[in-house]
């Protein structure tokens, strides 16, 4: 792997306790808890800082426009160069690697990153319909896709009902996550409400109040960290219009050329084999093997195969959000970082109850819009990993 | 106590107030774009009119006044007269959550019609005259018009793009033998 750019580090993770309400905290107080984790996780202050770069989902979900501007009193930033990225949800991946870009392109030794939604404070499903009656919500919008997906691969239908078991067993090991609930089983989510069709109430993710933050150092901070670092080994974004007459929107383009590019960037070319875990962006359950197939993880057909032979759980060969994933926290803005941030903990050995054993790559996926916004990455405990 | 929009913020008078809503408005002029404008005069008149881009062949339904993806410019001279019959290619059922503004109290269907010759996808549309349960993809459809006084198309403008109620309120089986799903797989959106 050729390296022109500075290696990237992720020295320092944070996340709060994602709730359906903390009303316990400001919105201030809420990306603070997931900052101030970061830096003890890095064994930093806030002085050691010298960028935040901050991202969230659309500002109509809080109703707090440009919030960017009066959070940096609490994110320590007053003085120091701040960003804000929008790309809807898959925001808290861009803003993973909009960070990390600043570390590569030698701008700056360390950066803070943070993302986060409120959705307490604020009614999402009256910000996407834009106030108007009718609003479908985002299982609306990607519910027909679902439907095109079981289709034309031939999925039974308890597919989407495995996963969503599958995530919520996986969140009761992991304490920050919002659903905590272990006796989910099958025949609950089955006969959950249809909230969209094909999608049940038990296979759709919640609605959290929650924050991520990393920090991330260049090669020597990478190197002083006092627990192992998570390198970053590649990074992709991609994106296209969020509706054209022929538009694939079960496979999106983006997402295969986003994928396909990371790919080629780190070295990968079997990425079942040589990939150990993956955090991708499943908010409601059927994506899961729409993604295993739309980022050529699985061939076209295969990825529901995966899931029903037990591929995708912690203990099989292709562990998918060992965390719980966003079918069992979602902050929205949040919602890419903590799969970006999960991806770090689960190669530097930090993911506790459910960290994958032995762990050395893995990929972190986010998704935005009308599935047309990508930001992926793949971390590893090493800097020069043979990928075998 | 109540909020600015007239919902209670308080169940019992000794729980102490957390949370109030307020709501944000912002007001602004949309300058409507010459296609939209020649779009909504044609849905006055019962009619769908759209754009096709002499490169790919692409329908644009409303008009864009350019094709993203060739990046070329349309205009009247892409102008082309669309059925208003068609087929299901996909849909959903949604349960409507009741935030502020909602007026859905029951499940509704939005539907992807692909139009019978020349073409064009229309999305998001109701399905009228047929219960929810009973709506698939591959059922022939034709457009359900508001009466000629009741048309309405004030509320259309560069970004609605497929909310046309005021004026086509739907559409509703025709009766026809349906159409087999498989051909339709690439059109659902
Ligand atoms: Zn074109």
């Amino acid at each position: 792997m050729a390296t022109a750019h500075e290696p990237c580090a992720i020295v320092g993770f944070g996340q709060t306790k994602h709730k359906k309400r903390r009303d316990d905290l400001s919105l201030p107080g809420l990306v603070r808890e997931a900052a101030e984790r970061a830096l003890d996780d890095a064994g930093m202050t806030w002085s050691d800082i010298e960028a935040v770069v901050i991202g969230k989902a659309p500002d109509p979900f809080e109703g707090v426009m440009m919030p960017e501007l009066s959070l940096a009193d609490a994110l320590a930033a007053v003085g120091k160069p701040m960003m804000r990225v929008h790309t809807a949800g898959s925001v808290g991946g861009s803003t993973s690697i909009v960070a990390s870009s600043l570390i590569m392109g030698r701008r700056h030794q360390r950066v803070l990153t943070v993302a986060y939604e409120k959705q307490s404070e604020g009614n999402a499903q009256w910000g996407l319909a834009g106030g108007r009656s009718g609003g479908m919500g985002a299982g609306g919008i990607f519910a027909p896709w679902m439907r095109s997906y079981i289709r034309g691969s031939g999925a039974p239908e308890h597919i989407g009902w495995k996963v969503a078991v599958k995530d919520r067993l996986n969140a009761v090991k992991n304490p920050y996550a919002h659903l905590q609930l272990p006796d989910i089983t099958i025949e609950k989510v089955k006969e959950s409400p249809m909230l969209w069709e094909p999608i049940h109430f038990l296979e759709s993710c919640p609605s959290s109040d929650g924050a991520a933050a990393m920090v991330l150092t260049d090669e020597e901070g990478g190197r002083a960290a006092s627990k192992p670092p998570a390198w970053v080994l590649g990074t992709a974004m991609r994106s296209e219009l969020g509706s054209f007459p022929g538009r694939d929107t079960v496979r999106p383009q983006a997402g295969v050329e986003c994928a396909e590019m990371l790919y080629k960037e780190v070295g990968i070319t079997n990425p079942r084999e040589q990939i150990d875990v993956a955090e991708l962006y499943v908010p409601f359950s059927w994506y899961e093997p729409m993604w295993l197939e739309g980022h050529d993880i699985a061939g076209p057909g295969e990825g529901w195969k995966m899931v029903d032979s037990g591929e995708t759980e912690i203990t099989g060969s292709f562990p998918v959000n060992p965390s719980g994933g966003v079918l069992s926290s979602n902050p929205i803005g949040a919602s890419g970082m903590l799969r970006f941030g999960e991806a770090a903990q689960q190669v530097r050995g930090q993911a506790g109850e459910h960290q994958v054993p032995g762990a050395k790559v893995a990929l972190a996926q986010a998704y935005g819009g009308a599935a047309q916004y990508f930001a992926m990455w793949v971390v590893s405990s090493e800097l020069q990993p043979s990928l075998s | 106590m109540t909020d600015t929009a007239g919902n209670a913020t308080t169940t019992s008078g000794d729980e102490p107030v957390t949370m109030m809503e307020y709501f944000m408005q912002l007001e602004y002029s949309d300058v409507v774009s010459a296609p939209v404008m020649r779009f909504r005069d044609a849905l006055m008149d019962a009619r769908l009119i759209a754009q096709q881009c002499p490169k790919c062949k692409l329908v644009y339904v409303p008009p864009k006044g350019y094709c993203p993806i060739d990046t070329v410019e349309l205009d009247e001279r892409n102008e082309i007269q669309l059925a208003d019959r068609g087929v299901v290619t996909n849909y959903t059922v949604v349960t409507p959550v009741q935030y502020y503004g909602q007026k859905e109290t029951e499940p509704f269907v939005r539907a992807s019609i692909l139009l019978d010759p020349p073409g064009g996808m229309l999305i998001l549309q109701d399905v009228l005259d047929i219960p929810v349960a009973e709506v698939r993809a591959g059922m022939r459809v034709e457009a359900v018009w508001a009466p000629k006084g009741e048309r309405d198309v004030d509320e259309i403008g560069n970004r609605s793009g497929s909310a046309l109620e005021g004026s086509l309120r739907g559409f509703r089986p025709t009766g026809e033998p349906d159409m087999p799903a498989e051909a339709f797989s690439d059109k659902v959106w």
